[in-house]
This record gives structure tokens, sequence and C-alpha cells, in this order.
């Protein structure tokens, strides 16, 4: 007995040992047939509190690269992805991209993450390689070879807050958002689009991240200022907490809301009752009508079937980056940089959100003003192409 | 009367009694057992997964009561049978092992489940009447919930006789024996409380809140600062805890906004820490 | 002669594998106590703590009415019929005189402690103050009341007398020959001899965890019993 025991116990060591060997065997894989591929390194949230967002933003990635390779790959070579973790602290991420650079030696870097991670990631790469900031943001990157995709504050609400001012009589607004970067910086603008639509801010307050946060006491100051709409910051589960609460003290019928980053998951959390007169302000929804998006979402579920991971505006926009940068070296031909800029100016690319131009590095694109039905976005009002109010040259 | 001022001070009651709830199966279990366990936010977790399964069956939101209690207590015996009846009197290694149970709980959660959000459906909408002021009769429901169990086992663990063989159990293990008092069996059970009281808080605040993997996370920190500001073994201490803590927080967050309550908090369990390390009431 | 109820033998064994008290043997017959005498140290605690389950025995046996009470567990020995009072931290300091007397039982009625009052007025009048609050001869007094009143046939007590006022330990006395009469069984650790001339039965005397003496009371001087308790 005590012998079989330990035969087992030895059995499931080797096969451990075994495993790890096997699951190491890939990477032996990558470096013999190196040379042909065209490397993408693509950093995604696999960990931390975006992890949520990680299994689509991946699963995006793989069905980008399936169809650049279908239409004859990158430079005539075969794509690959090289996925690195977005969810850690800057200073990881810088590492992880210089290892992608040094030892796997990738040709373009396509990023979804938060700011933060993206100028270490800036800061590390140096603009040796193209590198295509995908995911909504404040604005203001102009670094060398770094292109951005995602919508800007001005993208985000300028049209949004004018159509309120005059479809709906807004007058007065409520900023509430997460206390980092993107929030303050949008809320900046969103008060230069309130005063042009004729508004005014009753109330502004930012929320640190990190511990659990409660919003009676936002709510409650909320239902004293009385405002027409809030505009809403806040991500993740603040923004699912604020949204349950607000509605939970009735704040939800005389009050609308709008929200810069409120996805199909963090509209589940928020629920349907807690939905009412709610909007979302973005360039991504999973059912808008286009042709395009049909079919990127019909060959979502055929490559992962009908119970993969909810489409986003953050896995659409991961798609969206492999795409574009895969498109704009096949048209400059190279991966030098002074050409890749040169090239970028004006490109035109399509994707689920509708044709995206890249003008100063960051793309003039299509807005959706989507309100929530139940767990269910509608779309309101499409603001076609809007720019995005940036001015890198 | 202003009011927002009775909404404030609803909201303030509302704080201090959910915090309550949130701490009493920690408390419990550290108190009682010593045992500081790290997975008590993921037992709320599971609670709220329980409601939430209750929910998608069709069943009316009084069963999650039943059904999280009989969920929350089989893992409770399971978890005290396999690890934790092993490190009694070793406070670091329940520490290590409970932190790890926790990871373990949100990946079964995350398997079943997945990362995403869930929502539960408010089992009763709309709003009372509080002194001419409309305030949501859930939550008010929830205040009155919490208060009534602060008082009940109050007087429990006061009077009765189950109440005084924890206590002697806590107090003088060896005599306990002596008179039949099976403490294994006991130190079993009040684990088990300790986590049904978890998953109850979860089945409280499933429908106020965000009901996803990590949610666990969310309490354990603000239910340490309670034990640190209230001290443990007492439900008096327990109460101050809460109060002290959550009234800073809900108090601050008013008048200077949310990032100055929580500074507030921290500040607050920082000198307690460091002036009052024993808490406010704590057994001698 | 009777055989006994319950008895001992090659009781060896000690606190994390060492050895305090070697191959001690001893019995008792119904009715009877066993006085277990000796110096401070010289391990008669110890030897309650193996007879009574907390410490594991090396070697020997323990038998109770034929029954094996090798591994059993402290809190089994109580449905067994045997309890025990020990020589420090002998009550719960915070809980009341009156929930010390009851833990164990299903209520609060205390019409059955009511002849312990008599002898023992004091606990009467502090059965609502905490035990902690009691001085220690009285500690001594609640915890000994505490064992008889349970009602069980064999009772192991660890210096009852300690720290009690001499009139009280005459009530000790006379409460433990009732008790005797009426069947039960007593062994009894001790370094005053007082309780041992009114109540003994057996002795036995231990000196560095081994027997010295073990014999029936009347048949041994107090001389002996004192040559080996002095110095």
């Amino acid at each position: 007995m005590l012998n079989g025991k330990k035969t087992s116990r030895r059995t499931v060591l080797k096969a451990t040992l075994g495993g790890a060997a096997l699951a190491a065997a890939p990477g032996l894989i990558k470096y013999a047939n190196a040379a042909s591929d065209f490397k993408i390194g693509l950093f995604i949230p696999l960990s931390g509190p975006a992890a949520l967002f990680g299994p689509s933003a991946k699963n995006c990635g793989e069905l980008a690269i399936d169809e650049v390779n279908k239409s004859g790959g990158v430079l005539g070579r075969q794509a690959k992805l090289y996925i690195a973790d977005a969810g850690v602290p800057p200073a990881e991420a810088a590492k992880s991209a210089v290892r992608l650079m040094l030892r796997d030696k990738v040709d373009l870097i396509v990023g979804n993450h938060d700011s933060a991670v993206r100028q270490a990631i800036v800061g590390a790469v140096k603009g040796k390689i193209p590198y295509v900031y995908s995911p909504v943001y404040e604005g203001g990157e102009c670094s060398p070879n770094v292109f951005m995709l995602g919508e800007t504050p001005q993208q985000q609400l300028m049209p949004a807050i004018d159509h309120f001012a005059k479809t709906k009589g807004v007058k007065s607004y409520y900023l509430i958002g997460n206390d980092y970067v993107w929030p303050r910086v949008t809320n900046k603008l969103a008060k230069k689009y309130i005063a042009a639509a004729g508004g005014n801010v009753v109330g502004e307050e930012y929320i640190p991240f990190g511990p659990a946060n409660k919003f009676e006491s936002a709510v409650t100051r909320i239902k004293s200022a009385k405002p027409d709409l809030v505009v809403i910051t806040l991500v993740g589960g603040d923004n699912v907490n604020f949204n349950r609460t607000f509605a939970e003290f009735g704040l939800d019928k005389n009050i609308s809301r709008v929200a810069s980053l409120l996805e199909e998951n963090t509209l589940m959390g928020v629920g349907a009752e807690s939905s009412g007169n709610l909007y979302s302000s973005m360039a991504y929804f999973a059912n808008i009508e286009s042709a395009e998006n049909k079919a990127f979402v019909s060959s979502y579920k055929a490559k992962f079937g009908a119970k993969a991971p909810v489409l986003n505006t953050l896995a659409e926009s991961n798609y969206a980056g492999i795409i574009f940068g895969a498109a704009l070296t096949n048209k400059t031909g190279s991966t030098n940089a002074a050409k890749l800029a040169a090239t970028a100016e004006g490109l035109t690319v399509s994707t689920p959100t509708g044709a995206v131009t890249m003008r100063n590095r960051h793309t003039d694109k299509n807005m959706y003003l989507a309100k929530c039905n139940g767990t269910q976005f509608k779309i309101a009002k499409v603001f076609n192409k809007v720019p995005s109010g940036q001015t890198c040259t | 009367m202003d009011p927002i001022a009775v909404t404030i001070a609803l909201n303030i009651i509302y704080e201090i009694t959910t915090l309550f709830v949130i701490v009493l199966g920690l408390a419990i279990v550290f108190g009682l057992l010593k045992v500081m366990n790290l997975a008590h936010g993921e037992f709320i977790m599971v609670g709220a997964y329980a409601a939430y399964f209750c929910q998608d069956q069709g069943w009316p939101y009084i069963m999650a009561i039943p059904f999280a209690l009989f969920i929350a207590a089989i893992l409770g015996y399971l978890i005290e049978f396999t690890l934790i009846r092993h490190l009694y009197r070793r406070p670091f290694d329940t520490l290590l092992v409970t932190w790890g149970l926790s990871f373990l709980l949100r990946e079964v959660i995350e398997l079943v489940y997945g990362k995403g959000f869930q929502s539960l459906s408010n089992p009763i909408p709309g709003s009372i009447d509080v002194l001419g002021e409309p305030y949501p009769s859930y939550r008010a429901l929830v205040m009155v919930i919490a208060i009534l169990s602060v008082l009940v086992l109050w007087v429990w663990y006061r009077r009765s006789l189950t109440g005084a063989r924890v206590k002697a159990m806590v107090e003088n293990p060896e005599l306990a024996r002596a008179v039949g008092i099976r403490v294994d069996n006991l130190a079993r059970h009040t684990f088990v409380v300790g986590t049904c009281f978890g998953a109850l808080a979860g089945v409280m605040l499933a429908p106020l809140t965000r009901v996803e993997p990590f949610m666990g996370l969310d309490y354990i920190l603000t239910s340490f600062f309670v034990l640190v500001v209230g001290g443990v073994g007492t439900i008096l201490g327990l109460s101050s805890g809460a109060g002290v803590i959550g009234g800073v927080q809900s108090v601050v967050s008013n008048l200077f906004g949310e990032t100055s309550g929580y500074f507030g908090v921290l500040l607050i369990a920082i000198l307690f820490l460091w002036l009052k390390p024993n808490g406010l009431i704590s057994r001698s | 002669m009777t055989s006994p109820i319950y008895s001992f033998d090659g009781v060896t064994g000690g606190y994390g594998g060492g050895i305090v008290v070697n191959d001690v043997s001893g019995c008792v017959e119904q009715g009877q106590v066993l006085f277990v005498l000796g110096r401070n140290g010289v391990g008669k605690s110890t030897l309650l703590h193996l007879l009574f389950g907390y410490l594991q025995l090396i070697r020997g046996s323990v038998r109770f009415k034929q029954m094996d009470l090798v591994g059993k567990k402290p809190e089994e020995m109580s449905s067994l019929g045997i309890t025990f009072c020990p020589q420090e931290r002998v009550v719960f300091g915070e809980l009341s005189v009156l929930e010390n007397l009851i833990l164990m039982r299903g209520n609060r009625d205390i019409t059955h402690l009511e002849g312990y009052f008599e002898h023992f007025p004091i606990l009467a009048e502090r059965l609502s103050q905490d035990a902690g609050t009691l001085s220690g001869g009285e500690r001594k007094i609640l915890s000994f009341v505490r064992a008889l009143s349970e009602g069980r046939e064999l009772l192991m007590l660890d210096e009852p007398t300690e720290g009690v006022q001499r009139e009280n330990i005459l009530h000790i006395a006379q409460l433990i020959r009732e008790r005797k009469k009426s069947g039960a069984t007593f062994v009894i650790v001790e370094q005053n001899l007082e309780l041992l001339d009114e109540v003994g039965d057996h002795v036995l005397v231990m000196d560095q965890g081994k027997v010295m003496i073990s014999s029936r009371k009347d048949l041994i001087s107090r001389e002996d019993i004192v040559r080996h308790l002095g110095v």
C-alpha cells in the first residue's frame, strides 16, 4: 500500500514535469520557424481589474490574425501573435515590451490597456517598432511611431452633449468619474462642450480607485444638485455600483445619465432595473447594424461558438488595432518609421465600427449614442466620421 | 427636517449596519477561534452567487437564504475538516491557507459563471417614506434586519447556555473538555456559523452591489479596519468598530467627498493600530 | 475483597514525549477514595492528566468498570461517568457562578444545587457574579461543587482544598463522605493530609514519577507518609 502510494506520487510528479515540458514546447517551435513570421506583440489585460476583458480581447486578437493571414498576411509573411499581460504594473509591462522586442523580435506592438501602461511601453519601445494603441483614451499621445485608434473625449462627448442639449433641453450637468487621468481630462474637455452647448456644471467629483466604493453620499449629492444629465466616467465595478445605487434611490426616473465606458459586461452588472434613462457614448457596440459589424460578429461566433465571451468595445478595438497595423504595414511595404508615418496620414481602414481614417495619428470614426434598454444597447443616434480633435504632427 | 439631512442620516445608519453584517462572520471566527479568515470576502461572494443561482432558477428571493446557508455550511464544514482544524493556534498558517482558499473559491465561481458581472433584481423595488423622504425599501429592510440580528445575537450570546459554552471553550479549552464540551465539534460549528454569516451578508447585499468573482476583495479590507478599531471577541466591540468606521466613512464622504472618506477611515485605522492596538473594547 | 472499579497499570508518559510518570499502577474500589500524595513536582498532576486523557500514554492501561480508557479523549470522559477538577484555572472566569454550575445542563433550574448551597452559602450569594471575581479558595469550592453536581461515578480532583479555609475543607470532606455512601469513587491528588485523614481509603505516594508506597490507608502509619512528603 505504502509502496503503491509512493509510485503514484512519483507518477504524478513525472506527469507534471512532462506537462511542463510540453507547455514549453510551443516556444521552441516558435523559434524554429521564426524568420518567416510577421510577429505582432499583443498587450491585453490577462490579470488585474480589467482581466474581465482578457478572454474576449484574446479571441478578437486571434480572429484578426486569421483574417490577416487569409488575405495574404503581412509583407507576404504569416502574421503571428505574441500575447503579453497588460494587467500588470507599468514597469512590468515595459519589461515585457523589451522582451518582445529583443527576444521574440516582434515587428509590431498592439496594445489595449490604460495610459500608464501605454506610457511605459512607449518609453521602452522608443519608436523602434510601430505601436498601435487601440482603446478609448483621453488623447494627448504624440510620440513617434505610435498610432492611436481609440476614441477621444471630443469624439465621445462633443456631439453627444450637443445632442442632449438640443433634443432633450439638457441644461445642468453633474460630472462623476474615477480619480485618474482619463476621467479628469475627459471632464475638463466636457466642461468646454457643456459651455458651448449653453449648459452649466452643477457638480463634479472623483472617486478613488481601489477601495470598495459606495455611492450613497454621491447619489445624495446628485439628488440635491438636481442636474438634468449625469456624465459618468466611472469604470468597471464602480460604474455598476454607482448606477445601481442611483436607480435604487429613484433618481433614474428624472435624471438622464451618459457614460463614456459602459460596455456590454458592465451593463449586465448594472442590470435591467437600474438602466432607465442611461446612455452610453462609444465607437462600438456589439449590436451595431452595419455590414462590417455583422460580418465581424458572425465570424466571431463561428470561430468561438455561441457561448464565447461577449463582444465589447475593448475587444473590438483590439481586433481593429491588428487589422489597422497590418493594413498600414502592407500599404507602406516596410516597418520603416518615417515611411509608416507618411502612409498613415489619411489611411482609411474598414473596421467593425465602420471605416476609420487616420488623421494626426488618431482616427476620425463613427460614434454611437446608445440608450440602454434593459441589459441591451439600442443605438439612439449615429454621428458619422467624428474627428478626434488631436493635433499630432 | 431638511430632506437631504434625513437621507444622509439614513445613509450613515445603512453604512454602519451593513458593515456590521459584513464583518460579523469574520469577527466570530477570529474572535472565538483566532482564525483570521482571509477568504471571508469570498464567502460573501458565494452567498451572492447562491442568490444569483436562485434568481436564475426563478425561485423567490427569500429562497436564497436557506440555499446560501446550505452551500456555506457544506463549504464551511469541508474546509474546517480538511484544513482549518489542523491549524488552530497557528495564526500565520491559517492566514496563508485561507488566502489560498480565497483564490480557489474565486476560480471555482469563475469557472462556473465566468468573470463577468451578474445582476440581481431588487426583491423589494420602490421606496418607503421616512420622515417625509423617500428611501429605498430594500435598503430600509436590510437595515432593520441588520439591527434586529445584532440584538438577537447579543441577547443569545449573553443568555444562552450554548453561548456560554462557546465562551467557556474560548477562555479555557482544557476545562471545557473536562466538563464534556466537545471542543473540536464546537469549534467546527463556530467556524461554520462564521461562513454562514458571510454568505448571509452576500445574500443581503447582492441586489445592492456588483456581483462578480472578485467582489469579496471589496469587503475584506474594511472588515479588518472594523476589527482593528472595535477589538475582537465582543459584540459590543464589533458594533462600536462598525460604528466608528462606517460613521467616519459616511460622514466624511458626505462632507468632503469619497476620497476624503476613504482616507479618514485609513487614518482612523492607523491611529488605532498605533495608539490603541487592542481596539475600543477587547476581551481581557 | 471486591474487584476494583477503577484501575491503572504501568502508566508511563509525560509532556511532549518525555517521561514524567514512570510505571505507576493503582486501583480503587467503588465507594472508596484513592489519594495520590507526594511533594511538588513528582508527577501527581501529570498522572491525572494521563489518566483523564489529556496526555497520551506511552505505556500502560487504564480501566473503569471493565472499560478500556486508553485513547479516550477528556471530552468523552463525562459520558463514561468520569469528571475532573484541574489544579489550576479551575473555573470559567468569564462565566457567572451560575453558568459554571449549569453549563452542561439543558436548563437553568438550580433545585439540584440547593444542598450544596447549604454547605457553601457564598456560592448562592454570588450566583450572578462572574466566577473570575471569586477568591482562589472560593473558585476551588465552585469547581468542586460543579464536579459533584454532575453526579458522575468517578471524580478525579487535583488538590481540591488548595487555598480553601479549614471550615470549608470539613464541608468538602462531609460531601465526599456522603457521595461515597451513594457509591461514587474518587481519585484525589493532595498535599494536605487533613482531607486524607477525613475520607481516605487508599494511598499512593509518589516520588520522582514513581510509586513509593501503595497501600490501604489503615495499613500504613502517618509517619511513613510524612517521611516521603518531607524534604
